[in-house]
């Protein structure tokens, strides 16, 4: 009786192993890319791949010092974080207006938006290029930030949409008989209470932004050219061939601050995602 | 000024009409209980007083002032929600304070005024909680601060004690009423609890399907239910009904053939008739309505007997304690002046919600 209490029961180590396979299957590539960077070019093509190897940093210290990889990270930085930005900042009140206040058509117009998250990406690329081109806008952060806004703000709209209705409406009219407007609200009470929520619709906001290779690669050239462009060229070098340690190197250095701000905002992030789909 | 006029007030959603015309006015002070089965408009009603819901047409005054057009923070109302709705990420002292801040109120007096009604609902110590770390009836008792801090002319509750189980329910029941007698500020509840209108409220207005049964004192409602469904609606337990024939003044034939003598004819002379009978105004008597008891509930003070008669079930409730047994067949003597007669009509299914939520 008293060791059948000790022993776990048998879902619950199933319910471990499980997890554990899950996380090695998606950890596993990120793992083999930080591996490779830190190889020459020899281990790298090893066969059976080596575990262990004399490490160097060659791939680092040669694209660090190459000019186009600082300030394309540079650009990464800031055409996600501004389109992160003013994704949220749109998308937010968007949501909120398709979630609470009663307009003529919302719902049609709330799924036409978000139809057009339906479109595949390079059918817009060609029209966005020649917009931009005619506007005189082609290789300009600007650009970019207005392109990701475009698949970006959909994406907070309903993100954000779906956890305002899951907050109770007696918030706000409790507010607004506490004599606040429907501005003030949704000001003082419910972007406080969505404030995880926010964080990590940001969060991901900025890493769909981080990672866009297509209107990247249409819209810049060399001003407000991204990361993703460079690991582009790098895998595509049809001069040289591909620059494995190269390729993983700048990969490495691509997903490294991610991983950080993740983990940073961790607690809040999961709280979002707990909250938006739980909270009744 | 704490009157509140209703005038003739409609609700629509589209084209389906929800609210058909009602009229109330209450006086200043009052304590008005709006009840009625889940769907009657009540909390629309509500609703539209506070400024949360359009008025459709009709008009709504509050003091002398109509406020169809008049948003919800200057009403100057105050309102208790089911959910409470407390701002979760502000501590209590800052839940109740909130409305005062947003009204510019210096910041001593704030103070003051969250303390006082801290005191007075007994939430010293918790003036630094978040409501996450409170109980139900805790929460319940911040929101009410919430409300009287603002010192507002009028109080709306919605169901304010929903959430709450049985035993604070009543608990919380006289501490609203008690807090309505020190501070006899004009208060509007709506609830679907006959017992909570009955118990607090000066006068008690019934709704059904968007429309006014009958508004009164709770006890004018009880002794002179003006409609079947009023009737049926209140009073626990519920009153007793016969459908019959009224033949020779003082007889009722039912369907079945049954015929009952009642001590009194109908003043209004129908020919058809649904005769009421309170549970308690039933005598046992040696000659009367044949009835046989199903079940015995005795509750110490008094005593619930039901019993069938016709295929009906008949509730009588006995004073004191008796020795009536199960399958035994008494003999019922309705009290004269307790019947209460409407046009012959099935009695309106209305649920008897005190156990509900």
């Amino acid at each position: 009786m008293s060791q059948a209490r000790k022993r776990r029961p048998i879902g619950q180590t199933l319910r471990i192993v499980g997890g554990v396979m899950v996380s090695i299957i998606f950890l596993f590539p990120v793992y083999w890319m930080v591996l490779t960077s830190f190889k020459q070019q020899v281990d790298i093509f090893t066969s059976p791949p080596t575990f262990w190897f004399e490490p160097t940093i060659a791939a680092y210290a040669e694209y660090m010092t190459r000019a186009d990889i600082l300030p394309r990270l540079i650009n990464t930085v800031v055409v996600a974080t501004l389109s992160a930005l003013f994704s949220i900042i749109v998308g937010t009140m968007a949501g909120y207006a398709l979630a609470r206040i009663q307009i003529r058509g919302a719902a049609t117009f709330g799924a036409l938006i978000l139809l057009s998250r339906g479109v595949p990406p390079i059918a817009l690329a060609v029209p966005m290029f020649l917009v931009a081109r005619n506007l005189g806008l082609t290789d300009q952060h600007i650009t970019l930030i207005l392109a990701y806004s475009t698949f970006l703000v959909p994406y907070v709209m309903w993100l954000m949409r779906s956890f305002f209705l899951s907050l109770p409406r007696e918030l706000e009219e409790s507010a607004m008989i506490d004599g606040c407007s429907r501005y003030g609200a949704f000001f003082k009470i419910i972007l406080p209470i969505s404030l995880p929520g926010l964080l990590s619709t940001l969060i991901f906001s900025m890493i769909l932004a981080w990672e866009e290779l297509l209107f990247a690669l249409v819209l810049t050239n060399r001003n407000a050219s991204t990361i993703p462009v460079a690991i582009a060229g790098i895998a595509g070098d049809t001069v040289n061939g591909a620059n494995w340690a190269a390729l993983t190197a700048v990969g490495t250095i691509t997903v490294v601050p991610v991983v950080i701000f993740a983990l940073l905002v961790q607690k809040w992030l999961i709280k979002g995602l707990a909250d938006g789909a739980t909270k009744g | 000024m704490g009157t509140v006029q209703i005038r003739n007030a409609r609700k629509s959603y589209g084209s389906v009409e929800v609210l058909h015309g009602v009229s109330i006015d209450i006086e200043e002070g009052e304590f008005v209980a709006l009840v009625g089965p889940s769907g009657c408009g009540k909390s629309t009603l509500l609703r539209m007083i506070a400024g949360l819901e359009e008025i459709t047409s009709g008009h709504i005054l509050i003091g002398d002032r109509i406020v169809n057009d008049v948003a919800p923070k200057d009403r100057d109302i105050a309102m208790v929600f089911q959910n409470y709705a407390l701002y979760p990420h502000k501590n209590v002292r800052d839940n109740m304070g909130f409305a005062l801040r947003q009204r510019r109120v210096s910041r001593d007096e704030i103070n003051v005024r969250v303390t006082e009604a801290a005191r007075i609902l007994g939430l010293e110590e918790l003036l630094d909680r978040k409501p996450r770390a409170l109980s139900g009836g805790q929460r319940q008792r911040v929101a009410m601060g919430r409300a009287i801090v603002r010192d507002p002319n009028v109080f709306l509750f919605d169901e304010p004690l929903s959430n709450l189980d049985a035993k604070l329910r009543v608990q919380m029941r006289s501490e609203i009423k008690e807090l309505h007698q020190r501070l006899k500020t004009t208060t509007i509840y709506v609830t679907h609890d006959q017992i909570e209108a009955m118990t607090l409220a000066d006068r008690v207005v019934v709704m059904n399907s968007g429309v006014i049964e009958q508004a009164g004192p709770p006890l004018e409602l009880y002794d002179n239910p003006a409609t079947l469904f009023v009737a049926a609606f209140i009073g626990s337990p519920p009153m007793n009904f016969f459908e019959g024939d009224l033949v020779g003044g003082t007889g009722l034939v039912m369907g079945d053939g049954t015929r009952l003598a009642l001590p009194e004819a109908d003043p209004k002379g129908r020919q058809r008739a649904t005769v009421g009978v309170r549970a308690e105004h039933f005598d046992l008597a040696e000659k009367g309505w044949p009835a046989t008891v199903s079940v015995v509930e005795p509750t110490g003070s008094e005593t619930l007997v039901m019993a069938r008669l016709a295929g009906d079930v008949v509730r009588v409730l006995i004073r004191g304690r008796t020795a009536v047994q199960p399958g035994e067949t008494i003999h019922l003597r309705p009290q004269r002046g307790s019947l209460h007669f409407f046009d012959a009509a099935p009695v309106p299914e209305v649920a008897q919600m005190e156990d509900v939520a």
